[in-house]
């Protein structure tokens, strides 16, 4: 896990964990400590810090005498003065549920439905939910995310067909880097050589994958994946929507423009689209608990998608 | 001595109540040894500090009780201790490297949103255990969790305190009511955020999403419910979900066809919630059409010509 910033709670929960791996490993390198807990060398001195200055000062007691020059030298040597605490507490409900609901969501993907490990540690961990309601997961997809496994651990390229958003199919070469799980959606983070860019494509529109013998270029490999699935559109237009509280998740599926506020009962901001022909999915599908505001041309996009469902009338596609 | 930063006073504080005696420490006493605490000017702003610090410890799994004590002054009746079965780990909690290495992934998945320092945290206190050895061979997958309701917090905050709480619920059908619940468990539902909670009529499931007001905390404590009552609610639902059928006719090799991966025109789907399915399949638009039951279809065809009113 990449280090982050860590904030005072944090900086205590490590103290506590360095405390127990101390106490019961006897004395330790802070390079190691820092290795061990994915922290930076800093932060594992600012912990045993945390350590070192714990004294009672209405009692005049010591908790835990921490050597400061074998830390200058970068040794975490620690040992009990009049605390009784030995090893870290139990996880808190608050850990336990976080970590539950990450492994009842890995439970959810289907390449790891049937994993008995997860089985067990979600079993071990004992807060864990049924993974799914429903059983709408097709088969296809999960064969899909087997083929691209195999790709990713032969770092080999893919040739699929896709379908976009707006219904154009297209034939795909891709160097696969990465599989996403966002929300219930999966996605296909590779570097597609057809458009030659670096893109996010979703499972259910890829079609027929098949490995091919041509291998992933390092300079491929290299390429920094962006955090967000939003590709860029040299064509992006502003649209100016409002949601219902219910319906305000639909400012998490576009880039916005301006930080949504409340107006009254709804939500209003601006989001950047990069094809109106794609967004009247994304606002019909509220049941007019979404509005376009403005413009007209990305009002008239919905109303014509609504209008052509209504008719029962093929969506037609980009004349690309 | 240097001022005390809030790793430290945390830890203080920590081994002060783990140090006590067996009739825990009054606030004051907190006060006199914790140099952070001694060191302030007092009044509003250390009582809030101690609040904050309080929750901290509970969220870091220090399990802190306060009982009342009599036999003391007054002011002095009100006593902090750490519960018992705080440092108890269950026995026999080991994890192989791959386990440890679906934890990493699991808490990864929280990413740096709400939840993620728990995550971060408990992953931190488990290698502390000495559950160093990390199986990354899943390295090529990237779950990413996604919590963004403005109640996730407050109800996350409520759920470890076991504090009681109060919100504004819409009902799918328009309804609005308020709603006095026991929070229990945050869930993922396919997609949908849910909260499992009880009233006074049992556990029930409610969508985050329709959670329309701001969750306020009453502070009043409430008994949790057994691992026994959540596990019947949550298989309540599974079989409620598995009982409503949806047929749907998908028009060949459309996205619709490829996203349910329809093998023929007709495509039998479970669901929990009706709206939502209404959402989920108006999004494919044309591509699809509701069959059974009537209450779908009608309910699909009425939000195409809301949009429709609506953009007028």
């Amino acid at each position: 896990m990449p280090k982050q910033e860590m904030d005072g709670v944090e900086l205590f929960n490590l103290a506590l964990s360095i405390v127990g791996t101390v106490l019961r490993d006897g004395d330790q390198k802070v390079s190691e400590l820092g290795e061990l807990f994915e922290v930076s060398e800093a932060a594992v001195k600012k912990a045993v810090l945390a350590v070192a200055n714990s004294e009672d000062l209405k009692n005049y007691e010591t908790h835990f005498y921490v050597d400061l020059e074998e830390l200058d030298n970068g040794y975490v040597s620690i040992s009990q003065g009049m605390s009784p605490l030995g090893e870290p507490p139990a996880l808190s409900k608050r850990q336990l549920s976080s970590i539950a609901i990450g492994l009842d969501y890995l439970a959810a993907i289907p390449q790891f439905a049937a994993d008995a490990e997860l089985q067990a540690l979600r079993t071990l961990i004992r807060e864990s939910s049924p993974a799914a309601v429903t059983n709408q997961t097709p088969t296809r997809l999960s064969e899909q995310i087997e083929k691209l496994q195999q790709a990713l651990g032969r770092q080999l390229a893919v040739s699929c067909e896709y379908i976009n958003q707006t219904g154009v199919k297209s034939s795909r070469t891709i160097d696969p880097l990465r599989i996403d799980f966002i929300g219930r959606r999966h996605y296909l983070r590779g570097y597609c050589r057809t458009s030659k860019e670096l893109r996010a494509f979703r499972l259910d529109r890829i079609q027929s994958i098949e490995l091919t013998d041509s291998e992933i270029p390092e300079s491929t490999k290299a390429l920094k994946i962006p955090e967000d699935v939003f590709g860029e559109s040299a064509q992006e237009q502003l649209v100016e929507i409002s949601a219902s509280a219910e319906a305000a998740e639909v400012f998490w599926n576009f880039p916005v423009a301006s930080e949504p506020r409340q107006v009254g009962d709804e939500v209003r901001g601006t989001i950047r689209v990069g094809n109106l022909a794609a967004l009247g999915r994304h606002v019909a599908k509220y049941g007019g608990m979404v509005k376009v505001i403005a413009p007209e041309s990305a009002r008239a996009a919905v109303r014509d998608f609504a209008n052509r469902a209504i008719s029962g009338a093929a969506t037609p596609g980009d004349e690309e | 001595m240097a001022k005390q930063s809030p790793a430290e006073r945390l830890f203080t504080l920590t081994c002060c109540l783990m140090a006590s005696p067996v009739v825990g420490l009054s606030k004051q006493d907190l006060f006199d040894a914790v140099p952070a605490y001694s060191e302030s000017r007092g009044g509003d702003a250390l009582e809030k500090m101690f609040d904050r610090d309080k929750k901290a410890l509970r969220n870091m799994g220090v399990q802190l009780e306060v009982r009342n004590n009599d036999s003391f002054d007054d002011g002095e009746s009100a006593r902090y201790l750490i519960a018992k079965g705080t440092f108890s780990w269950p026995k026999d909690f080991e994890l192989s490297p791959k386990q440890l290495g679906l934890v990493e992934l699991a808490a990864r998945s929280w990413n740096t949103q709400i939840f993620g320092s728990a995550a971060r945290s408990g992953l931190t206190r488990l290698k502390s255990r000495g559950m160093v050895e990390i199986d990354r061979q899943l390295q090529h997958i990237s779950p990413r969790l996604i919590a963004r309701h403005e109640s996730f917090g407050p109800l996350a905050d409520a759920i470890s305190a076991c504090t009681t709480v109060i919100f504004e619920y819409r009902k799918s059908d328009g309804s609005q009511t308020v709603r006095e619940v026991d929070p229990l468990k945050l869930r993922l539902i396919e997609g949908e955020w849910v909260l499992l909670a009880r009233d006074r009529r049992g556990i029930k499931n409610y969508l985050l999403r329709r959670i329309v007001s701001k969750i306020r905390d009453t502070e009043v404590g409430f008994t949790p419910a057994t691992a026994d009552e959540v596990e019947s609610a949550e298989n309540d639902l599974v079989e409620y979900a598995n009982a409503n059928k949806a047929v749907i006719e998908v028009v060949p090799d459309s996205e619709a066809w490829w996203h349910f991966g329809a093998e023929s025109e007709q495509v039998t789907i479970s669901f929990m919630d009706e709206a939502l399915l209404a959402e989920d399949l108006m999004e494919f638009g044309a591509d699809l059409k509701v069959l059974s039951p009537s209450t779908l279809a009608d309910r699909v065809r009425a939000g195409f010509e809301a949009v429709v009113s609506a953009h007028a």
